[in-house]
């Protein structure tokens, strides 16, 4: 039955090698994220994003039709994320790998790729050290420091010469918090006091009181989008920490999806990101256009963006290599393109996208919250994957 | 004497053809699942480790009758022990199960000294506390365990020295069958011991086991030890096949969602506990295949069905079904 089963096998990889130097076929994308449960914004965002894609610019590229396969792996589950990997690259013989929210479950599938030799994008998931796991790791997102650092070197020359950190105690957090010190202090600004917050507490009076009599003029945030932001911002205000002159820089902390929850109370935050729903430009105005189109109830956010692009770059390398995995993480090196967020780059080191980072304020724009660009720092690469 | 008198009864009930035809039957199952899904190796796989840890959930549960919501915590000790020996001493996948299961075995042991003082609600409550607080411990020593990040770097080593995990995962599958069947037969043996039916004892009614002079404690936390210990070696396995142990292992939808499975299943039936989670595991892996967004209200629909109409779980349905006649 085994040698059977292993015939079964080795025969449809051969067939799958014969249709691979045919001309058109059809070339599957599995797409790994979440769907399901209190985390499924991700996968809906993807899948939004990936359908305004294929809207746009058709299925077929380069005489190939394209598909997805989208498969639930329910929040942060590297063995759920490793075993739909399998079956996606066993069963569908899908050519890409796409999605990946969470880091662990991105850092599951590396084994697998680096012996299958197909290229994964990642949507979003953004730890420096994943790209080192596998060759074949290419990322349209950002990493923490690629917007960390942009965002200590701009307070820095805004005035801010006394900071507090106030990161969620998680690794991301961590991160955030060494990037920002590490960048704050080479510029010759003092961090006068690094406060870490329990990841699961809404309850932030406390850690705000601590801030306000540190004696700081700036406090850079590290929260998770969603209730903790919430929280922390209401508290912000509450504690009268804007009045007190204490300005607020952070990073994600205001993602579309979760601004208009945030409500009045956000206006005025700053933070450094690599995308804006309302950025300036002709390419951006189409996506949102055609977005709010196919789903009027949705809003980009940067998990839209880096899908948008992932799909972008999945075509290019169908284009350049066809179904040739290393081929196509060769083509992916140095690719640039204009996206709906400016210019990109993939960094041959790090495959990773080097893209300009923007400091953005919240404002009112009509009955919606948005972030609003006033500055920006031009092409930033991963600035974590050599630490 | 009461005690003698039950084993001598349920002797008989272990031999004959009751004895062998289900383990020959799970065996055939395997080989037909391997035949028949050849593409889905790695997701039954995951079913497999799912049943052991569903097992050693059922000794507590099933057999002796404590509800915790917290048996994640030996499995994610289990999972990090394992992949920690495997980074930094052995990567004998054997050798791996044995520490995850004494990793399992010894936080069984310590939260269990406590744990099986209180009763209801409060032991309820004290297990989901043990497994959050293994969690942050898990997420704040970033540099042992990496963190939010999981643990990375796991290599294993070929099982028994001659099986390297392969690509497709089909050593990865029979290496898990092989553990599920050893345990399984191990647990027959245990829960038709005296240890066994002083357990069920203890579940039907605890106040006549005190009378005839049973050590309730001491046989809770013996239970709770041994039920750890297995749940120690579903995490070491997870850990060695998906080679990355996150935090998610201590996480409490799983300590939950073993519960459904295995009252889905039937508790307090070993056999229960593999239906369970299969049944689970299958119907959610076609529904989230068909709509990713909304397949938890075909297992909500399920689980609410199966604990009306079907409260000994989805084994005692052919016994329902004759009755019927």
């Amino acid at each position: 039955m085994k040698r059977l089963c292993a015939s079964l096998l080795v025969g449809s990889i051969a067939l799958a090698a014969f249709c691979s130097t045919a001309v058109a076929e059809t070339i599957k994308v599995g797409v790994i994220a979440t769907f399901s449960g209190p985390n499924a914004i991700w996968g809906k965002q993807f899948q939004e994003a990936i359908q305004v894609y294929v809207a746009q610019h058709g299925k077929e590229v380069a005489g190939n039709t394209v598909e997805f396969v989208y498969k639930d792996v329910g929040g942060p589950n590297p063995d759920a994320s490793k075993a739909a990997a399998q079956e996606l690259l066993i069963r569908e013989g899908v050519k890409y790998l796409a999605g990946f929210d969470f880091t662990p479950n991105a850092l599951a599938v590396a084994p697998l790729i680096t012996q299958a030799k197909v290229p994964a994008v990642i949507f979003n998931s953004a730890t420096s050290a994943i790209n080192k796991q596998s060759e074949f790791f290419v990322r349209t997102s950002f990493t923490l420091w690629q917007v960390t650092v942009p965002a200590a070197h701009w307070a820095a020359s805004n005035g801010a010469k006394k900071i507090v950190t106030a990161v969620s105690d998680y690794n991301p957090g961590v991160d955030a918090e060494n990037a920002f010190v590490s960048a704050f202090e080479e510029k010759g600004g003092t961090v006068v006091e690094k406060i870490r917050m329990p990841l699961q507490t809404t309850d932030f009076a406390p850690f705000l009181q601590r801030i306000k009599s540190s004696g700081a003029d700036t406090v850079f945030a590290f929260l998770p989008a969603g209730p903790a932001t919430f929280a922390f911002t209401k508290a912000y205000n509450e504690n009268g920490l804007k009045q007190a002159g204490i300005n607020f820089i952070g990073t994600g902390e205001t993602d579309e999806s979760t601004l208009d929850a945030l409500g009045d109370q956000a206006i005025g935050l700053t933070t450094a990101q690599h995308y804006s729903a309302v950025h300036d430009s002709e390419l951006n105005k189409a996506f949102r256009a055609k977005h709010a189109e196919m789903f009027p109830k949705s809003t980009l956010n940067p998990a839209s963006v880096g899908a948008y692009d992932g799909v972008h770059l999945i075509y290019k390398l169908i284009e350049a290599a066809g179904t040739d995995g290393s081929e196509a993480i060769e083509a992916a090196k140095g690719l640039s393109w204009e996206s709906p967020r400016g210019p990109v780059s993939i960094d041959p080191a790090s495959r990773h996208v080097i893209q300009n980072v923007y400091i953005r304020r919240v404002e009112r724009d009509g009955s919606r919250l948005v972030n609003r660009e006033f500055d920006v720092i031009e092409s930033v690469p991963d600035l974590g994957f050599s630490r | 004497m009461s005690a003698n008198s039950t084993i001598a009864a349920a002797r008989p009930q272990i031999r004959g053809a009751a004895t062998f035809l289900p383990p020959i039957i799970l065996l055939a199952g395997a080989f037909v699942a391997f035949w028949l899904f050849p593409y889905d190796l790695g997701f039954m796989t995951r079913i497999l480790i799912m049943m052991v840890f569903v097992l050693s959930f059922d000794l507590i549960l099933g057999y002796a009758g404590i509800a915790t919501l917290g048996h994640a915590a030996m499995y994610g000790c289990g999972a990090y022990a394992a992949g920690l020996f495997a980074i930094h001493v052995s990567a004998d996948p054997l050798l791996g199960l044995a520490i995850g299961a004494a990793a399992g075995a010894l936080i069984a042991l310590v939260s269990g000294l406590l744990l099986m003082r209180a009763h209801g609600l409060s032991l309820l409550m004290l297990s989901i506390a043990v497994t959050m607080v293994l969690q942050e411990t898990a997420s704040k020593a970033r540099g042992i365990t990496g963190g939010a990040d999981g643990l990375t770097g796991i290599s294993m080593g070929p099982v028994l020295g001659i099986f390297e995990f392969d690509f497709i995962g089909k050593t990865a599958f029979w290496y898990a069958f092989c553990v599920l069947f050893v345990i399984l037969l191990v647990l027959r043996v245990v829960v038709a011991s005296p240890f066994g039916l002083a357990l069920r004892g203890i579940k039907d009614s605890p106040s006549r086991m005190r009378a005839i002079g049973t050590p309730l404690y001491r046989r809770k936390v013996a239970a709770y030890v041994l039920g750890g210990a297995i749940a120690g070696i579903a995490g070491a396995l997870t850990a060695q096949i998906t080679s990355l142990v996150s935090i998610e292992a201590f996480n409490f939808a799983l300590s939950a969602e073993v519960m459904v499975m295995l009252v889905l299943g039937g508790a307090g039936r070993l056999y229960g506990a593999l239906i369970g989670t299969l049944v689970f595991m299958t119907v959610h892996h076609i529904a989230a295949g068909i709509d990713p967004f909304n397949w938890l209200f075909v297992i909500g629909f399920m689980v609410l069905a199966v604990v009306f109409f079907l409260p000994e779980g989805l084994i005692s349905l052919p016994k329902r079904l004759m009755r019927l006649d």
